[in-house]
Order: C-alpha cells, then sequence, then structure tokens
C-alpha cells in the first residue's frame, strides 16, 4: 500500500459512489469513453512492427489511460456503485509509489525495480506455470521452477484436488488446498536451499476466504512475499476482491493487481488493449494499494498474447508505463504452443524479448493458452528469461528486437490457431528428480542456439 | 426504403433507426417472416466477422441489441404470421463462485440471434437455481459456465441434483469455459462440451435432433 491511510477512503467510495446498473457500465461507459479517448490522442496500430519505438504516441497512451481511469472509474459489481478518483488523487499516489521493493527474505531477497525502455538492467524474472496440476506433480513442479537460476520470484501451479477432494471455490476443500499449496512451495524452496526466495502465493485460492488462511509467517505466506488480487473484466471489482487488497495491507505482505484487458473484448482492438493496459496499472496502485501490476493482455479467440496485435499492445503499454511512472509491472506470457514444441520457445523468446527492451519485468510462461492441466514447465520460463537477460544486457533497441521478433514471428503466427498442445510435465521431466529430459533440454537447446543466430547474444 | 438498408442499421447497431425502419416496412407491407430471415442472415455475418476477431465485442452486442429491438417491434406480425420458430429454450449462466462472464454473454446473444430464447441468470449462480429456473422455464438446455478451475466442480453440482431429483434426462447440460474440456465433459455427465460461441446453435440444434 503506497499510502495506506487512502485505503477506507477509497473503499468507501464503493458504497458512496454514483449508481450504474452493470449491464450499462461496459457498453454505456466504459467502451465509448476508451473509443473516444483513441480517437483523441491519434492512437494507432502498425501491424508491421510488433516492437514500435514511438516515444510520443507511448505518451498519448498514457494520457489516454489517465484519463481512461478517471473519467470511468472502477465498478463494484456488489454494490453497483462506481469508484472515481481525482486527477490530484492519482498525482498524490504516482508521487508516493517506491521504485524498488526489497521483496523475498534473508539471503535470498532480491530488489525488484523499474525499468526504463531500452535498459541494460536485467528484468526482474518472475516464473510461473500459471496452470493447474495433479496433485502428485505439485511439489515436483515447485521444485523444478524453484531450481531455475534466473528465477527472482515463483507462483506456483494451481491445485485442482487436495488430498482426493476435488477443490471448490469458497468451500473448505479450497482452504485445505491453500494450505498444502504454500506448504509444498516453501518446502521446495527449503529443500533446494534458498528457503527465502520471493513467492507470489497462492494461486489456488480463487476466493477471499482462501488467501486469508494462508497468512502466516511461520509456515504460510509471509510477509516478504506477495499476493495477487484481480480485477473482473474491464474495470469491475467485487467484494470479495476488494477484501483481498484491504486484507493483503492489514497483514503486511505484498500486493499484486493481476489484469488481463482482452484484445477483441469491451476494449477493442491493439490501442484499447494497450490503453486499457496501462489504466490497469493505475487502478493496480490506487484502488487495491499493489506495489506491482500483474498483466497478461490476451487474444480473445485464443487465449494467447505471442500474436503481433498483442505484442504491439504490451510494448506500447510497457512503454508508456516506462516513460511516465516509476511503477512495477510484470509481463506475464501465455503462448498458444504447449511444452516441448520448439513454437512453444520461440512464442515465449518473442514475448520476453519485446517485454524486456519496452521497459518490463518479466512474468513467464503460461503454455498451451493456459488451458491444459499439467502442460507447463520451467523451460518455457528459461528461455524467456534468459532472453530477457540477454537483451537488456546488449542493450539492443526496440529497432533490433524488432527486426528478430519479426523473423521469429514469421516461424509461428500462422499456426496460433491450431499451435500443438506439447506433452504434459511427466513426460517431458524426470518427476522425482525434478530435471527436464534430454529430449525436452535438446530441443530448448536448438531454439536457443536459432535465436542466438539471430543476434541475441546470450551470457552463457 | 428496403430490407437490405435495414440490415445494414442493424450490422451498425443503429437500434432506433433500425425500430424505426423495420416499422416502416411492415406498415408498408413488408412479410415479417421474410425480414426475420434476412435480419437471421444478417447476425450470421455480424457473427463470421466477431469470429475472425475483424469486429469486436462492443459492435457485436450493439447490432445484437439492434436486432432485438427489430424483433420487439416485429412481434405482433410475426404472431400473426404464424410466430417466430423457437430453437430451443436456455437457461445460462455462470457457476456459483465465478465473476467471469464476457464467454457467456457470447454465448448467450449467438443463441438468441440465431432463434433460441434465453433466459441469463448473471454469475455466481447457485446450482440449484439453475435447475429450478429450468423448470421454471420448461428449458430444453441448462449452459453453465466456468472460467475458474476451482468453480468448475459447480458445473457438477448441477448434474449431481437434476439426478438426486429424478429429472436428469428433461435437461440437456451444457457446459463451456476456458479451463473446461470434452474430457470434463465426459468425467461429469454433461451432455454437451461448447468449445466456442459460434458452433453452439448448431451443437444445441443437433443434441435435439
Amino acid at each position: 500500500m503506497t499510502t495506506a491511510y487512502r485505503h477506507w477512503e477509497i473503499l468507501e467510495r464503493s458504497t458512496t459512489g454514483p449508481f450504474m446498473d452493470e449491464d450499462d457500465f461496459l457498453p454505456r461507459r466504459f467502451t465509448p469513453t476508451l473509443k473516444k479517448l483513441i480517437k483523441k490522442y491519434e492512437i494507432k496500430y502498425d501491424p508491421a512492427n510488433p516492437c514500435p519505438t514511438d516515444d510520443a504516441m507511448a505518451d498519448r497512451i498514457w494520457q489516454a489511460a489517465w484519463d481512461l481511469f478517471r473519467e470511468v472509474g472502477y465498478y463494484n459489481t456488489d454494490s453497483h456503485r462506481i469508484m472515481q478518483v481525482s486527477d490530484q488523487e492519482i498525482k498524490e499516489a504516482l508521487y508516493m509509489a517506491n521504485d524498488s521493493y526489497l521483496v523475498g527474505a534473508g539471503k535470498d531477497a532480491v530488489l525488484f525495480e523499474h525499468r526504463q525502455v531500452e535498459d541494460s538492467k536485467t528484468p526482474f524474472c518472475i516464473m510461473s506455470p500459471d496452470i493447474t496440476c495433479d496433485e502428485q506433480y505439485h511439489q515436483s513442479i515447485c521444485m523444478a521452477y524453484l531450481k531455475e537460476p534466473l528465477l527472482d520470484g515463483i507462483c506456483g501451479p494451481i491445485l485442482e484436488k487436495t488430498f482426493g477432494h476435488l477443490i471448490e471455490s469458497a468451500g473448505p476443500s479450497e482452504i485445505s488446498g491453500c494450505i498444502q499449496h504454500i506448504y509444498n512451495q516453501k518446502m521446495a524452496a527449503r529443500l533446494l536451499g534458498r528457503p527465502g526466495t520471493f513467492m507470489v502465493a497462492v494461486g489456488t485460492a480463487e476466493h477471499d476466504s482462501g488467501q486469508i488462511a494462508v497468512s502466516d509467517d511461520n509456515w504460510g505466506v509471509q510477509k516478504t512475499d506477495a499476493r495477487l488480487v484481480g480485477s473482473l473484466t474491464e474495470f469491475k471489482t467485487a467484494d470479495t476482491l476488494l477484501n483481498r487488497s484491504l486484507h493483503y495491507a492489514q497483514y503486511g505482505s505484498y500486493t499484486g493487481n493481476l489484469t488481463g484487458a482482452i484484445y477483441g473484448g469491451w476494449c477493442g482492438g491493439s490501442e484499447g488493449t494497450a490503453v486499457t493496459t496501462v489504466a490497469y496499472s493505475l487502478i493496480g496502485l490506487i484502488m487495491h494499494g499493489a506495489i506491482f501490476n500483474q498483466h497478461f493482455p490476451f487474444h480473445l479467440n485464443y487465449g494467447s498474447n505471442t500474436t503481433r496485435e498483442l505484442l504491439w499492445a504490451i510494448s506500447m503499454a510497457g512503454q508508456a508505463l516506462s516513460r511516465n511512472s516509476n511503477l512495477l509491472y510484470t509481463s506475464n506470457g501465455f503462448a498458444n504452443a504447449g511444452p516441448m514444441t520448439e513454437m512453444v520457445f520461440r512464442e515465449t523468446a518473442v514475448h520476453a524479448m519485446v517485454s524486456t527492451v519496452s521497459g518490463w519485468n518479466l512474468w513467464e510462461m503460461a503454455s498451451t493458452r493456459n488451458k491444459y492441466r499439467n502442460r507447463a514447465t520451467p523451460m518455457e520460463a528459461r528461455i524467456g528469461c534468459e532472453v530477457g537477460h540477454a537483451v537488456a544486457r546488449q542493450g539492443l533497441t526496440r529497432e533490433q528486437v524488432n527486426e528478430i521478433a519479426n523473423k521469429l514471428l514469421a516461424k509461428y503466427e500462422d499456426h496460433a490457431a491450431d499451435a500443438p498442445i506439447g506433452s504434459e510435465y511427466h513426460e517431458c521431466y524426470d518427476v522425482e528428480k525434478a530435471v527436464p529430459t534430454q529430449e525436452h533440454y535438446d530441443m530448448f537447446r536448438r531454439v536457443k542456439d536459432e535465436i542466438a543466430d539471430l543476434g541475441i547474444e546470450f551470457p552463457y | 426504403m428496403s430490407l437490405e438498408e435495414l440490415s445494414k442499421l442493424v450490422e451498425d447497431g443503429e437500434t432506433e433507426e433500425a425500430e424505426e425502419l423495420a416499422a416502416k416496412l411492415l406498415k408498408d407491407g413488408s412479410d415479417p417472416l421474410l425480414m426475420i430471415e434476412e435480419l437471421t442472415k444478417t447476425m450470421g455475418h455480424v457473427g463470421d466477422l466477431f469470429a475472425k476477431l475483424e469486429i469486436f465485442l462492443p459492435e457485436i452486442m450493439l447490432a445484437g441489441e439492434a436486432l432485438s429491438g427489430v424483433v420487439k417491434v416485429m412481434e405482433p406480425y410475426l404472431d400473426a404470421a404464424g410466430g417466430q420458430q423457437v430453437k430451443g429454450k436456455v437457461i445460462l449462466g455462470v457457476v456459483k463462485g465465478d465473476l467471469h462472464e464476457i464467454g457467456k454473454n457470447i454465448v448467450g446473444l449467438i443463441l438468441e440471434t440465431n432463434g433460441f430464447i434465453v433466459k441469463d441468470l448473471g454469475y455466481d449462480v447457485d446450482p440449484l437455481t439453475f435447475v429450478k429456473e429450468a423448470e421454471a422455464m420448461d428449458a430444453d438446455f441448462i449452459g453453465a459456465s466456468s472460467l475458474m478451475t476451482t468453480t468448475m466442480p459447480r458445473q457438477k453440482e448441477i448434474i449431481e441434483i437434476l439426478l438426486d431429483k429424478g429429472i436428469r434426462d428433461k435437461f440437456k447440460v451444457i457446459i463451456g469455459g476456458a479451463p473446461t474440456s470434452q474430457m470434463w465433459a465426459d468425467e461429469i455427465g454433461a451432455d454437451l462440451y461448447c468449445k466456442d460461441a459460434k458452433s453452439t446453435p448448431d451443437a444445441l440444434t443437433a443434441l435435439l435432433a
């Protein structure tokens, strides 16, 4: 929470703000305002350049996002009222926001920092499969991610069952599953000798009760960890979400705001997706007291963000945030293809290079459209974070990244709709040892060499 | 003033103008059945554009609103001409604990514009409410959407309640949502897994055949 004393003033607006029928909020308020602002600020998508270099447009996107948030507000679906803030309050919150936070504990604590466009500072790397997994693989998958050298933070896979019981949101099985989730993750970190690793947890909690149940500095989510609070598409919240941000602030852990503007949905095309994504960072900061924003804009049909219309939006949103604020925000990749396919490695590499050079920190990588159980592995995150480090250390420009991204896009973008779903975790990892199979590693190495040939100088 | 112009107004989401033109065409003696057939084709075209994302959600929603407005104007004429052909009655909602409804809204719109009567229960709907509403409507289908893995079990609960009440055969249960799959539909005994909005009307029609 940047300004804790404001939290109650903001929450109060959920009961005192202007009334609006929920059916009218998106079609009558959000979308028309967004369309008006896109026109006013002359924001235009350029399909030839998935990693554009238009600084002036980045600044206009920032201004459009500011206006969008101020004019539209944030709708509470429980109270049917709109929470609005003033320019003055936005300015105050931005002034008070830190540009870095020390997260994690002890020797494993790491600095999570704001980045510039074309920054030589390497991105902060949060690794996450983002998907659900079978209970029997949960511990192993946590171990496998925590073995990744470039991991700065982890968000573990989501449990579907707890001790054989199907987890139901808001029911007792969810509370049990959430506790099991954090135990597995913390135990994996301890066994691997990095017990203070920064964690974003727990993804198994869909309901506020699940999150609240794991707040414990001894065995649960610690105050040096972070938790996420989501928004409802688009610009909507609910009491169960506001409960979370208040609890996180009162408990004392870090808050991250989780949002995915939908390309093709209420925000329309790439222009609206970029503006909405930037506006969500302001929502996270002011409505939820988030220290970072975790953005995953995605394609309505594919459920991914590695095609050029999404890459453009990601790049422009990152540049807008980087040039005009000192906020922290991670770019969460969603690939079409599944693990142990060449396509998923290429998709992740492109997502990471475009994000990194545009000022983002990284959150890699939801594979297989984030849809299929057990279909994500640390190898996708590995290539993304290695590419991110290389792009930053090498000092690549947006023009250079744009050229490389276009070459890689040519190899996969026609297959977005029929991407291969690849393999499940246990088919491409040794589950007991939590290491990739030789076949999986060889494929990773092959694609990494291909990317190196395009001009990415990997440090190792 | 022509039927083509009416189609264009519906496609562009110009509700008021479309309603006015529809009223005028009907007053001038246009065949309401022919009009509804043409407008169904128009919405099919709009649906195709949306499926390819050549237009976006706000545009198809506006077109749907315009069509609903026109159909309301046409209702007395349609009744006089023998009524509209209703392909099926659907109870639709997002399951308990889940607040994400964009996919459900798209499916509802596509079904309505393809001749189905849809009662939308919104989101965060209790499993028993689905069942009670389906009984009250004498529905053909119960459509339950879920976006989160931890809310998927609520789809199963709807089927279990139907079984416990001894009315499982009265309704076809259709499921959808990002984390759901054919495998999940098979596991819980659903009648249909909807993989996307566009194919849903045909899939439902086939189920009733």
